[in-house]
């Protein structure tokens, strides 16, 4: 330790620096080397500082280990003098993997040995200034300096950047003399962006609304949010360039071989297992992968990883599908693991050629849990395995008997998984073909390497699992394309394994997978969460590396912005108040219009009854007034909403028991009446339909946790989810609404048609209410 | 299983058995756990003792099984019931997946068949898979239905027959099911699997079903012989085979039964190789024993120096009757007969080294006689089982498996009317003995997955209780592992008498081959063949139809009878002789030759011309060149060598009909020109040399081009 110390700080470290770096393990090792190798040019005391800050900044930035010997060299023969020429070898090493660095090359690509004088850097100074004098003259100091640096340095590419600031400065300051007092006033920069942005806005709203659709934008805001991880992400073909990606001998060639194939484009994957149904979980994936391969002009397969026979059943397929083409994205084909079945069992048997796999017959009880004994079959001999694995293939051992593992630890100290094992069940797509099939561990990365993924983006459980990824296609010596892992979504107040949702169906809580309290996609839909709300709302958790927990108030949201774009206003009363306008004539009927969007009447308007007869909503008339309440009471007149008349009450006919049946009112034009504390929504000649109304199925945040909900998430329903009223009345403007139209009934919430409806009688399931907090009077 | 559960309560069982049965019972019928559970109830704890509250236990408990039992009974009489329970689902599934891995293990074994193309087919088996099916699934009921598929020799009735029908109806009968077998026959046609080899059936008589090969498919097999040469069927797994056969005895001379035996035990062995057995064939020869002693003594007296001079013995014959003399009349030299067998057995060298020295001289003579005849062998005599014999008595006593009687100890096997002698009363080991380390030796060493002792038939008892012995030991499981003893009859003379030379003597090989090489050339020179061959030729010739006639006259019988040696008739070139074969190849090999059509060009043909099989004689010639491989499989069930011999000269005199009626190569009468080759029946020629050529080098018969 004390070694070390004395080592860094020799070169220049401060002692706090250097103790710093003596935690990191990693980083002092490679340190220590790299003086190491300095020490035998220079000896032990000839190291400089500007030497000593290049080393460290060397040491702390370089990822790939062996070139350090070669760059501290390099450092110290100074042939790499400044940091501008250490980005550029650290580039260079990154994009030259593999043995042996061409020198000339790299110290071309280095600038090594580029000699700026003086006068190179006033010249060029000189001309950039030349260049915008005019405007230099006009903004003086407001003019971005920076700009003239950076045409000085793009011209004069190795110089000092200090050298060259000092001469920018120099040369300014002959040019316009010293600052003034206008020189030094604040330009008013703010204010101008936000103009910009209010533009950009106003924009945005006008093209939605000649349009009718916000696709575009949605796509946009998607990559918006990836920007963060995703612009780290390599280009086609420098997989080389990831950190951790494994280089091998013949990578270079096969990356070629990879580029010729794919044309440099990018490619991506959705690949889900079809043994259940889709999740708002999912919805990031699909988001992730097809925004991701959209928004670079790439390409994304949906390929169903049915590597498991006995999970997969039909409807599965067909339903996510769907629910991809439902969320916007058209993949570029649709592929199975199972059609790369015999290619697959074709590189098993290259794998154990090549000593990198065996069959074993430990039994699985043997090797569950962690210090599982090593497998005594792991050395048999390879012709001895070529053998079994055939016989496998031929159905001479019985289930469990015989599996294939591959030579290799997973980085949970796993030892050899498993690649095939022995299942006497037919597949849906091979029928009878085969009775062993490969694993997730075996197949994935080689269907990945098969469709030449560019980019296989899965979620943090598989980090585990990249080593093995990794390891797998370079034994084979096939294209290994780079893994990244982002958090998975997770959403508060509900669950979505399949296990529990079947649980949940089973016990009568909810209908079925598609009951709309639940998060699957197909309950979203049926709920009336609109594609876009949900793609908008992947685009706002965003994906970062670490997991996210989101409440559903987020999702709700996003659903509500998009909602108040497209879903036409229509009035409704859920519970309604049966009131007579007294002095209207009997056959009195009139047609009020109704705006779809009252904040944009450009977009349409429908057209509604209104006679002598009105229903409004119990709640909105009280016989006693209170403070703060706005609505009817018998002393209050209001406003009925686009009608243009107030009424006030005459009468309250009320049943035995004091109940409120109807209310006699009379009208007047609200033209000529004061104008009312507010306006109610109302319905005359309506259509009786059903509604439901949804709460969140858990009463707890995170019903799974024993912590939260002692006695298991099925303890946990809130009784109150579900509340349907079977005679809601809602104006005939929704009559002919197909299944899933979405309408905002005005003031009670955003409503969207369910599958149950028929002819007769419409249902509306309430897909968010109007605001966050309904709970204000 | 519900009968097993009934019949329970009359098991006897007691208190550490009971919850065992318990969780036996259990897992079958999990709705009698609740009641199993409070069973015994005041037994729990108690010690057995008082017989009256024991019983009254074991009756009261009785009466809760019948109880439990009936209302069993009640519960599965409604059959929603049987539906529900968990046990039967994972029977359905269990049963699902046994159903799936039978298929995927048919289709495993045709794509097996299918991969080894090159050999060749069995038509029989593949009939008897094809007509198997048929049968399985027109009787269901029946467990194991017989097959029988055989060919055919009247050509009116089709080329194979299936005769099951009449067997499956007396087999149902007594199941009490009346069924004519005519209609089982139409139900197996109607079940008949797709197949590439039947033409049609036909039902014939009380419900024969006649059985037509289709033409093409025929066709396409002998161009595959002709293409791939003539391959073995293919083979399941490779096995070890142990043939032990000729074993001659040290010292004493081979006589005609060691011939047989060798004869026999090489044709075998070739047959295995050929089929592609892993083959160890072994040399038993009797090369220890008290002889020995006499032997050593007297060579002791005769060379003193033989340690350092090798002794001149020319006929070790009479040095043994010479040793055998002093031994018998003299006390002295009995004696240390006996002192010399004693050093011999502790290996002292020199005695070691007169034993090899005496051993060496028979191996010469011997020799001879392999050479003559091209027998390979490995010689491992009784001398290299010595210690393990110790072994074997060993394991025998500790698994208190023998008997003392009278000083010997005896090994009885149970079934065997003989026991074996283990161990002598002088402490000495007998046959038994070592042909049990022999045994034991071959199972556990040699790893052999078949063993054959190929000796006389008088020898069949001792063997019989030898295989006993070894499987009562444990040795070997038959169901595993094949041992047995293929015995052969005597040798006669023409007086159907014991074969002995005309002075009363036996016969020494040696001599007798010689004979046999001189008549072979008396015959040869009688039909003049010594002007038309060179010297070269014709002693090769000689040398192959005189051995070639021994063994034939040999292996042409079946072993099991006795036969008679006589050169005449094997030198016969009438009827079934090696002779009239030999004859009968090199005519057609001579046939192409003498069209000038060389051998690239006939490979060729065979490549790009159909064999037609439109004469009754080349469909008759080619479906019996296609037989080879049933007949291989029949002599490996009943090792009868003589089965191919008779296969070869049908295949002999069905060529001749073929080539009587067909004309191969078409010539001009006045100037011999040829004028037309019909390339298929060429071929069909060829076919047939090449099955010939392949049987008589499994019969261990060096056929010539020209003779």
């Amino acid at each position: 330790m004390a070694d070390c110390l004395t080592l860094f700080t020799s070169i220049g470290l401060s002692e706090q620096k250097a103790k710093e770096t003596l935690k990191n393990d990693a980083l002092s090792s490679v340190l220590k080397d790299a003086i190491t190798q300095v020490h035998q040019t220079h000896g032990a005391s000839g190291v400089d500082k500007s030497m000593g800050v290049l080393l460290y900044n060397m040491a702390s930035r370089l990822k790939d280990t062996k070139r350090v010997a070669f760059l501290a060299d390099s450092i110290a023969q100074r042939k790499l003098c400044t940091e501008l020429q250490l980005t550029a070898a650290l580039d260079f090493v990154k994009s030259h993997p593999q043995d042996p660095i061409n020198q000339k090359a790299f110290e071309e690509a280095c600038g090594v040995g580029v000699v700026i004088t003086p006068e190179q850097v006033e010249d060029a100074v000189e001309s950039v200034i030349k260049k915008h004098k005019e405007q230099l003259l006009k903004e003086r100091y407001h003019f971005n300096m920076g700009v003239l640096m950076g045409e000085a340095r793009s011209a004069l590419k190795w110089a000092d950047g200090k050298v060259i600031k000092n001469e920018v400065d120099m040369q300014v300051l002959h040019l316009l003399g010293p600052k003034t007092e206008a020189d030094l006033e604040k330009k008013s920069k703010p204010q101008k962006s936000k103009v910009a942005e209010n533009d950009v806005k106003v924009k945005r709203e006008e093209e939605v609304a000649v349009n009718g659709e916000v696709s575009t934008g949605e796509v946009k805001s998607l990559m918006e949010q990836l920007r963060g991880e995703a612009l780290k992400f390599h280009k086609a073909g420098e997989n080389f360039k990831t950190e951790g990606y494994v280089v091998t001998p013949n990578t270079m060639a096969l990356l070629k071989k990879h580029l010729e194939i794919t044309g440099g484009q990018i490619r991506t994957r959705f690949p889900p297992e079809p043994n259940g149904i889709l999740h708002i979980g999912h919805a990031k994936a699909i988001n992730f992968n097809f925004g991701y391969a959209k928004a670079n002009s790439g390409i994304c397969f949906l390929r169903y990883d049915d590597t498991n026979p006995e999970k997969e059943e039909e409807k599965y397929f067909t339903a996510i599908k769907d629910m991809v083409e439902w969320l916007g994205y058209t993949p570029y084909a649709v592929t199975h693991a199972s059609d790369n079945f015999q290619q697959l069992y074709n590189l098993a048997v290259d794998l154990i050629r090549r000593g990198h796999a065996y069959v074993c017959h430990q039994k699985g009880e043997e090797l569950k849990g962690h210090n599982a004994p090593p497998s005594p079959w792991r050395d048999r001999p390879i012709e001895e395995s070529l053998v079994l694995f055939e016989r496998m293939r031929k159905g001479l051992f019985a289930e469990g008997e015989a599996t294939l593992r591959m030579k290799m630890v997973m980085e949970d100290g796993k030892m050899d998984p498993v690649a095939y094992r022995i299942k006497y069940t037919a597949h849906h797509r091979t029928g009878d073909e085969w009775c062993i099939y490969p694993t997730y561990d075996y197949t994935h990365c080689l269907c990945d390497s098969i469709e030449n993924i560019t980019h296989s983006l899965c979620t943090k459980e598989f980090q585990a699992r990249r080593s093995s990824y990794y390891w797998l296609c370079n034994a084979l010596d096939v294209y290994c394309p780079v893994q990244w892992e982002y958090g998975r979504l997770n959403l508060t107040y509900t669950v979505v394994s399949k296990r529990k949702i079947i649980k949940l169906v089973e016990t009568g809580v909810v209908r079925d997978w598609d009951d709309p309290r639940l998060f699957t996609l197909t309950a979203l839909r049926r709920r009336g969460f609109p594609p876009e709300a949900i793609n908008n709302f992947c685009a706002r958790v965003g994906v970062t590396v670490s997991q996210t927990t989101t409440e559903p108030h987020l999702l709700e949201s996003c659903v509500r912005d998009v909602l108040n774009d497209t879903a036409p206003r229509v009035m409704a009363v859920l519970e309604p108040l049966k009131v007579t306008i007294t002095n209207l004539p009997e056959s009195s009927q009139s047609d009020v219009r109704v705006p779809d969007f009252p904040a944009n009447e450009a977009k349409g308007s429908h057209t509604v009854p209104f006679t002598r007869t009105i229903f409004i909503e119990q709640s909105d008339f009280r016989e006693v007034l209170e403070k703060g309440y706005k609505r009817l009471t018998p002393e209050q007149p209001v406003g009925l909403r686009h009608a243009g008349f107030v009424i006030s009450v005459q009468k309250v006919l009320k049943d035995a028991q004091g109940k409120v049946l109807e209310l006699e009112v009379s009208c007047c034009s609200s033209d000529a009446a004061e104008k009312p504390k507010a306006f109610i929504h109302w319905v005359s000649r309506p259509l009786v339909c059903e509604v439901r109304l949804y709460e969140r199925l858990f009463q707890h945040k995170h019903p799974e946790d024993p912590s939260e909900v002692p006695n298991g998430f099925l303890s946990d329903i809130n009784p109150n989810s579900l509340h349907v009223i079977s005679s809601a009345l809602v104006d005939t403007s929704v009559k002919g609404a197909k299944v899933f139209d979405k309408f905002q009934f005005e003031r009670v919430g955003y409503f969207s048609l369910d599958p149950d409806s028929t002819a007769d009688k419409l249902v509306f399931n309430r897909t968010v209410t109007l605001k966050e907090d309904p709970g204000k009077i | 299983m519900s009968a097993r559960v009934l019949f329970r309560p009359t098991i006897q069982y007691n208190e550490e058995a009971e919850p065992e049965m318990r969780l036996k019972v259990g897992n079958l019928f999990p709705f009698s756990q609740c009641f199993i559970s409070h069973e015994f109830p005041q037994l729990s704890g108690k010690k057995m003792g008082d017989p009256v509250s024991d019983y009254t236990a074991r009756l009261q408990q009785q009466e809760h099984e019948i109880q439990s039992l009936s209302a069993e009974i009640e519960s599965l009489k409604n059959p929603q019931n049987l539906s529900s329970t968990q046990r039967l689902d994972e029977l359905r599934e269990e049963n699902a997946r046994l159903k799936y891995r039978l298929n995927i293990l048919k289709r495993s074994l045709q794509e097996e068949s299918a991969r080894c193309p090159k050999s060749m087919m069995n038509i029989n088996q593949r009939l008897q898979e094809v007509f198997g099916e048929a049968i399985r699934a027109s009787c269901p009921e029946l467990d194991n239905p017989p097959l029988a598929v055989t060919p055919n020799q009247q050509a009116k009735f089709g080329d194979y027959q299936c005769n099951s029908a009449m067997a499956m109806a007396q087999m149902l009968k007594a199941k009490g099911i009346k069924v004519n077998p005519r209609e089982i026959a139409e139900k197996i046609v109607q079940n008949l699997p797709d197949n590439e080899l039947v033409e049609k059936t036909e039902i014939a008589g009380p419900g024969f079903i006649n059985i037509h090969l289709k033409r093409t498919f025929v066709s396409k097999l002998l161009t595959n012989l002709l293409i791939n040469g003539v391959q073995p069927p293919p083979l399941a797994s490779r096995k070890r085979v142990v043939v032990d056969f000729s074993s001659p005895n040290i010292a004493k001379e081979m006589h005609v039964g060691h011939l047989r035996s060798t004869i026999i035990g090489d044709s075998m062995s070739r047959l295995f190789e050929f089929l592609g057995y892993d083959v160890v064939r072994l040399n038993h020869v009797g090369d220890w024993g008290t002889q020995f002693g006499m032997l050593i003594a007297h060579l002791q007296d005769k060379f003193p120096d033989y340690l350092t001079v090798s002794p001149p013995i020319q006929d070790l014959q009479a040095f043994y009757k010479e040793s055998k003399k002093r031994f018998d009349e003299d006390e002295d030299f009995k004696k240390r007969a006996y002192q010399c067998v004693v050093k011999l057995q502790s290996k002292e060298p020199d005695f070691i080294k007169g034993w090899n020295l005496i051993c060496d001289v028979s191996r010469k003579e011997f020799q001879k006689v392999y050479d003559c005849l091209g027998i390979q062998i490995i010689e491992r005599g009784e001398s290299f089982y010595q210690e393990m014999m110790m072994e074997v008595v060993k394991e025998l006593e500790e698994r208190g498996l023998l008997e003392l009687d009278e000083g010997r100890k005896l090994l009885f096997v149970p079934g065997q009317s003989i026991p074996l002698t283990v161990v002598k009363s002088d402490g000495g080991y007998t046959y038994d003995t070592s042909d049990l380390a022999a045994l034991r030796q071959r199972i556990y060493d040699e790893k052999a997955d078949i063993i054959i002792y190929v000796t006389d038939s008088g020898q069949g008892t001792h063997f019989q209780v030898v295989f006993a012995a070894a499987q009562l030991i444990g040795w070997y499981d038959p169901q595993v592992t094949r041992v047995e003893h293929a015995g052969f009859g005597v040798v006669l003379g023409e007086d159907k008498k014991k074969f002995k030379t005309r002075s009363g003597d036996t016969v020494r090989l040696m001599d007798l081959l010689e004979e046999g090489l001189k008549r072979s050339m008396d015959k040869l020179q009688e039909k003049e063949r010594d002007k038309v061959l060179s010297p070269e030729e014709l002693t090769k010739a000689q040398r192959s139809v005189a051995f070639g006639c021994v063994k034939y006259a040999d292996l042409s019988h079946n072993r099991i009878n006795d036969y008679v040696f006589s050169f005449d008739k094997m030198l016969d070139d009438r009827g079934n002789t090696a002779a009239y074969l030999l004859y009968a190849y090199t005519r057609i090999r001579s046939i192409a030759r003498l069209a000038n059509i060389d051998e690239a060009a006939l490979r060729k043909a065979a490549e790009t011309t159909e064999v037609l099989l439109d004469h009754d004689k080349e469909w008759k010639l080619g479906k019996c060149i296609l037989r080879f491989p049933e007949i291989l499989q029949k002599i490996l069930d009943d090792l009868l060598l003589h089965t191919l011999c008779d296969y070869l000269y049908e295949l002999a005199t069905t060529f001749t009909e073929f080539y009587d009626s067909c004309y191969c190569v078409e010539k001009d009468r006045k100037t011999g020109e040829v004028v037309k080759v019909n390339m298929w029946r060429m071929l069909l020629c060829e076919a047939t040399a090449a099955i010939m050529a392949q049987g008589f080098d499994i019969l261990g018969i060096n056929p010539v081009q020209r003779m």
